[in-house]
């Protein structure tokens, strides 16, 4: 364990190498909020009520903002991957003893943290001024649980489509794809209960919702049935997709094809 | 003890072809077409621990992928490998306990961060006690004179303070076998020497077996005792490094340099002049041994003149190894 902790602590460093670079980037959320609250500001305005199936415009923006923060700070594994598949440099992450997607996780990890926390803090700025304050302290338990389960299906996907690098040359595709699915049926850019019914189904039943509306939702609106839901469905979640990225790599080794010979 | 036994070892990789054009794009879309291509052909060798080995041949070889087979990075596509007593691809995480491996055109270092960062990283998934670890980068910091460099950024140093730096990381966990492939690409001629020297001493005094890929015939006169030459997969020659030398470089090349200039046609008998220096106090001179004893020429080149400097050496490697491949795979003696 002692190996994955010190992987994670050299990725915490080198995220931080460059301060000046991850407070730009992480800037970038403003803009995406500031948007955000327009957008909602109208809609709810328009709907001439205070709340939307009992989100608040301030819900809304706490909850936008959790997923926002998760979105833009959940490392790029799939091309991080795919990139170290295409130029070889996977040769080095291979031969070293530790298991390879563990070493992953943790890199992920290290590497997302501080992205996480910079979005977190600027874009809550932001959104306290605009919309109010933060959801009461309370929520906040919950809701990083159910963060920390969201990442980690975040990184099983990932780590798959990166892995198919193995196979196929190109993956930014199944990246795009992947990230409109969660976008929708995740309920990223509009929160999942003002959708239609149906599609609400449709959505919960899929693992998008349990990558990103669940721990927003908590966050905002925190209930013991939700989250032991949105729990449950992770887990499942993580069963499978967990054990088909523990099937892809071990088949994948064997078909790996290493380029610059 | 063999460190490396590799019987018949092949590896085939299927890529996709595609030739120019939108229409053919297309049409590879729906009906790819792939090429088939014998990176490593039946291959066999042997290493013994602590051996100075080095492992040459042009691009596309094959080198880089049999290295990469050996560490367990690829699956072969037939033949037997093992490697320090496993099977690389199916032991590829004990296996890592034991060797290292510097690929000269990849770096391991984290970019933005000190080497010691790197190092103090690798002691742990090494497993060492930080106590040892930081013996060791001690150890390590003054054989390849990096004790200054450690807590610079990889991304300030120069290419040769690097690669001193990636061989000393891929040292740190005392591996039996080192497989380097291609250490010196890119280096000056001094950083080149001084990788070699330190290695050859680590090597020495810590029965370290080294398997070297080099295009720079260098490497191998410096550092390795017995060579392997490979082409299309398959190797052309195998056999130590001094018999290569004595069957293929059957010339020597003379400079000389006189107290007094020398004749513009400066001739001695049996001997091809190659150049006259510019100021013609030298020239540079070439014989065949088996027709020229050496001695002859010798006595003939001190009767020319006040002789003030002579050096007497064999014609690079790279020339004798132009000649195997223009021979093509046929048998060596």
């Amino acid at each position: 364990m002692k190996k994955y902790l010190a992987v994670f602590k050299i990725n915490l460093l080198n995220s931080l190498a460059y301060p000046a670079e991850l407070v730009t980037r992480s800037a970038m959320i403003l803009l995406f909020m500031w948007v955000f609250f327009q957008l909602w500001h109208i809609t709810f305005a328009a709907a001439g009520s205070d709340t939307i199936n009992r989100l608040t415009l301030r819900d809304t923006m706490w909850y936008l903002l959790l997923a926002e923060t998760l979105e833009l700070g959940r490392p790029r594994l799939a091309r991080v991957v795919s990139e170290q598949v295409k130029d070889g440099s996977i040769a080095y992450l291979l031969n070293k003893p530790y298991n390879f997607l563990l070493y992953q996780l943790s890199s992920g990890l290290g590497e997302s943290l501080p992205r996480m926390g910079m979005l977190f803090i600027l874009g809550g700025a932001l959104v306290w001024v605009m919309a109010g304050p933060p959801p009461d302290l309370v929520n906040w338990p919950l809701a990083l649980v159910a963060l920390a389960g969201a990442w980690l299906l975040h990184f099983c996907v990932n780590s798959l489509i990166g892995l198919s690098a193995f196979t196929v040359e190109e993956v930014a595709p199944f990246e795009w794809i992947y990230q409109k699915l969660v976008f929708i049926l995740g309920g990223m850019l509009i929160p999942l209960d003002f959708y239609p019914a149906w599609l609400q189904t449709i959505a919960r039943s899929l693992p998008f919702a349990y990558m990103m509306y669940g721990p927003a939702r908590l966050f905002v609106l925190p209930d013991m049935q939700l989250f032991i839901q949105i729990l449950t469905g992770q887990l499942f979640w993580f069963a499978i997709l967990g054990g088909l990225l523990l099937l892809v790599f071990s088949r994948g080794m064997k078909r790996l094809a290493i380029n610059g010979g | 003890m063999l460190a490396i036994q590799v019987t018949g070892l092949t590896k085939t990789f299927h890529t996709k072809q595609k030739a120019a054009g939108l229409g053919a794009s297309v049409h590879s879309l729906f009906r790819p077409e792939y090429k088939t291509v014998e990176a490593v052909r039946g291959l066999s060798f042997e290493m013994e621990s602590g051996e100075l080995l080095g492992f040459i041949g042009p691009n596309g070889a094959g080198k880089s992928t049999t290295i990469k087979i050996l560490t367990g990075i690829l699956f072969p596509s037939g033949g037997e490998a093992t490697v320090l007593g496993y099977v690389p691809w199916k032991q590829r995480q004990k296996l890592a306990y034991h060797i290292g491996t510097v690929f000269g055109q990849r770096p391991q270092l984290w970019y933005h961060l000190p080497a010691i960062d790197t190092l103090t990283l690798f002691g742990k998934i090494y497993e060492m006690d930080d106590r040892e670890t930081r013996h060791r980068i001690a150890e390590l910091a003054e054989a390849f004179e990096i004790t200054d460099l450690l807590e610079t950024p990889v991304r300030k140093l120069s290419l040769g303070q690097r690669m001193r730096c990636e061989v000393a990381a891929s040292l740190l966990h005392k591996p039996k076998l080192l497989l380097l492939d291609e250490p010196s690409i890119g280096l000056d001629v001094v950083a080149k020497q001084h990788i070699r020297d330190v290695l050859r001493e680590m090597a020495k005094q810590e029965n370290v077996g080294v398997l070297l890929t080099s295009h720079d015939a260098g490497d191998l006169e410096a550092l390795c005792k017995r060579v392997i030459i490979i082409n299309h997969g398959q190797i052309v020659y195998e056999d130590k490094v001094s018999t290569l030398k004595r069957s293929f470089l059957t010339s020597k090349l003379v400079e000389v340099r006189y107290a007094e200039q020398v004749p513009i046609d400066f001739q001695i008998e049996g001997t091809e002049t190659l150049k006259v220096a510019k100021e013609r106090y030298g020239a540079k001179l070439r014989f065949d041994t088996r027709t020229t004893p050496v001695e002859k020429v010798m006595v003939a080149l001190s009767a020319a003149g006040t002789l003030m400097d002579i050096t007497v050496s064999d014609p690079p490697l790279e020339e004798v190894i132009a000649a195997i491949y223009k021979q093509g795979a046929s048998p060596f003696p």
